[in-house]
């Protein structure tokens, strides 16, 4: 950026900038907020910013009534499992269609983002039907799998956009050199893309810690994650807002915290991998 | 391709066939599968459970002409244009408004992200909170003095989609500003300065220059936001569960109350074949612009 951009018009921008970036972290700050409040300041008029009383017992009493670290164990197994396993299918595939190119890999790889547009109604009660036969109903296995079908695409898509940008004269230096194919791809290409393979990682779980159509279909007590953990709180308690703001803060703090130690990863995984 | 290094090459594509097996497998498998299945049911009377009894296109006519389908599709129509709309142009504004060197820009950005690393579920349950007439907007503009001040869409069956659109633009808008961000800055300087030697105005250089040049971006956000756009359902069942009564509804609420509340399962197979129908309508220009050019040239 050389262009000259005065500075007193700069410093209007950056604080315009930081008004609109305050809206819209406003309604997150004030569901953190929230959760500190009894139910009594939570509705109270005017609303209290900071000057409350403040208090855990909204996040002892979800607690104690949804067991949140049970859902939040589901959530971490369903979320990582399915990424782990989806990098583990995508890898192999990814590496293909970035070093094998052939005449019909970018119809391939259209057809597999295709997959992902389609409403995911669609095959529901297929699948539904097939878990309900195979006992997978409610189960973590289950939901993993599910998460790693769907999100499949995505991964595959980032994968082989991150591998293009391998020089392949690396990978055939190593099979030059005695290399098996499985020792290519786990000591000399992975390695390599590791920013990559990082960004993807955090896209995925994001995606699949956030997923709810599944989650809230297939599962009811036993492997229910954190997305189930909220809606429990939606609708029959719909006018306690504080323990539903505990619950919510409770359900997206990891990943806060998580995209905010990982912020390049973060952005570049969000928009899937087209911002460096 | 020289002679020699054929078999070579037959190997290497005969190791990467079978590399990419899983990924095709499931994709076949399930998803061309199970929609396949759900399009051969759709022509049936299946209720509770799927059954081989043919009825042709009737629960298709049967669709067509339930009050809260047609409902749903205005809905999705408006919630659809509204999202298209209005994120790419709040989103190219915002990007053009970050690209002016602002300080602290990381940060910023991954501020602007968080919405969309949020579950829909979470998003609409505090939105409906923020839209909620005794506890959200319109009370703390009341409380300031405006004491006829009414903004309360979730409980108007007339506007109730545009609270929906509201809280949806929030979570999105951030990514496609990102987008737009990437795009912004993959542009010569060159550009600005021979626009400013030209003396054109910078609206219009943005306008006229800049946004034909972004082309690529520009299809890249609109194919993210086309296909969250028809698969809408966890915001709207945290927000608002459809209400008042069916004000609110959208297709894919539709299939899956048909499937599992109604026990018509013919009818949810019908609706969601419609869907489909609809995401083919998007995909297929898409894909004829995006793959079907490059693969001429080579």
């Amino acid at each position: 950026m050389a262009r000259a951009v005065p500075t007193r018009t700069k410093l209007g921008f950056t604080i315009l900038g930081w008004l609109v970036g305050f809206l819209i972290f406003f309604p997150i700050l004030w569901t953190v907020l929230t959760s500190f409040k009894t139910e009594g300041t939570a509705i109270a008029t005017p609303p209290q910013f900071l000057f409350f009383a403040w208090t855990a017992e909204n996040y002892i009493e979800v607690n104690a009534r949804s067991d949140y670290f049970k859902h939040f164990a589901n959530s971490v197994i369903i979320s990582v499992g399915s990424t782990l396993l989806g990098l583990l299918i995508a890898i192999p595939a990814a590496w293909a269609m970035a070093f094998s190119p052939t005449k019909r890999t970018k119809d391939v790889l259209l057809w597999m983002l295709s997959t992902k547009m389609l409403p995911a109604v669609g095959v529901l009660v297929p699948i539904y039907l097939l878990f309900r036969d195979s006992g997978l109903l409610d189960t973590r296995l289950g939901l993993t799998v599910v998460l790693t079908m769907t999100n499949l695409p995505i991964i595959v898509w980032m994968l082989y956009t991150y591998f293009r940008e391998i020089p392949g004269d690396i990978l055939e230096a190593a099979r030059m050199d005695g290399a098996s194919l499985a020792k290519e791809i786990v000591y000399v290409l992975t390695p390599m893309a590791v920013p990559g393979i990082a960004s993807t990682l955090l896209l995925n779980i994001i995606l699949a810690w956030n997923e709810a159509f599944w989650t809230l279909n297939l599962t009811a007590a036993k492997a229910a994650p954190l997305t189930a953990f909220i809606a429990s709180y939606s609708s029959p308690e719909g006018l306690f807002w504080a323990k539903l703001s505990a619950a919510s803060t409770l359900a997206i703090a990891p990943i806060l915290i998580l995209g905010w130690f990982s912020q390049r990863q973060l952005v570049r995984g969000l928009t899937f991998g087209a911002v460096k | 391709m020289t002679q020699q290094s054929r078999p070579n090459q037959l190997f290497r594509n005969l190791h990467a066939k079978i590399a990419a097996i899983p990924m095709i497998f499931t994709a076949v498998v399930v998803f061309a599968g199970g929609t396949l299945w759900t399009i051969f049911y759709s022509f049936t009377d299946s209720g509770l459970l799927p059954r081989l009894k043919f009825v042709g296109l009737a629960q298709y006519e049967r669709l067509w002409s339930t009050p809260r389908w047609l409902i749903s599709i205005e809905n999705l129509f408006i919630y659809g244009l509204g999202m298209l709309v209005f994120s790419l142009v709040v989103g190219f504004i915002l990007a053009a408004l970050l690209d002016q060197k602002i300080r602290f820009e990381n940060t910023f950005r991954t501020i602007f992200l968080y919405p969309f690393a949020l579950s829909f579920i979470v998003t609409g349950l505090v939105w409906q909170w923020i839209l909620n007439p005794e506890f959200g907007i319109q009370n703390v503009v009341r409380q300031m003095g405006w004491e006829s001040f009414a903004f309360d869409p979730l409980y108007n069956p007339d506007i109730v989609i545009y609270g929906i659109l509201i809280a949806a633009l929030w979570q999105s808008t951030g990514l496609i500003m990102c987008l737009m961000l990437a795009g912004l800055r993959g542009i010569d300087e060159d550009i600005w300065k021979a626009a400013r030697i030209d003396g054109i105005p910078m609206w219009k250089t943005y306008l006229l220059i800049i946004v034909p040049m972004m082309k690529p971006v520009f299809i890249t956000a609109l194919v993210i936001i086309a296909t969250g756009i028809v698969r809408v359902y966890d915001l709207v069942v945290a927000q608002t569960s459809g209400g008042p009564g069916i004000a609110s509804e959208v297709p894919a609420k539709y299939v899956y109350d048909m499937m599992f509340s109604s026990q018509n399962l013919g009818q949810g197979f019908a609706a969601s074949t419609m869907m489909l129908l609809s995401v083919l309508i998007v995909v297929i220009p898409w894909a004829y612009l995006e793959f079907g050019g490059k693969k001429r040239h080579g």
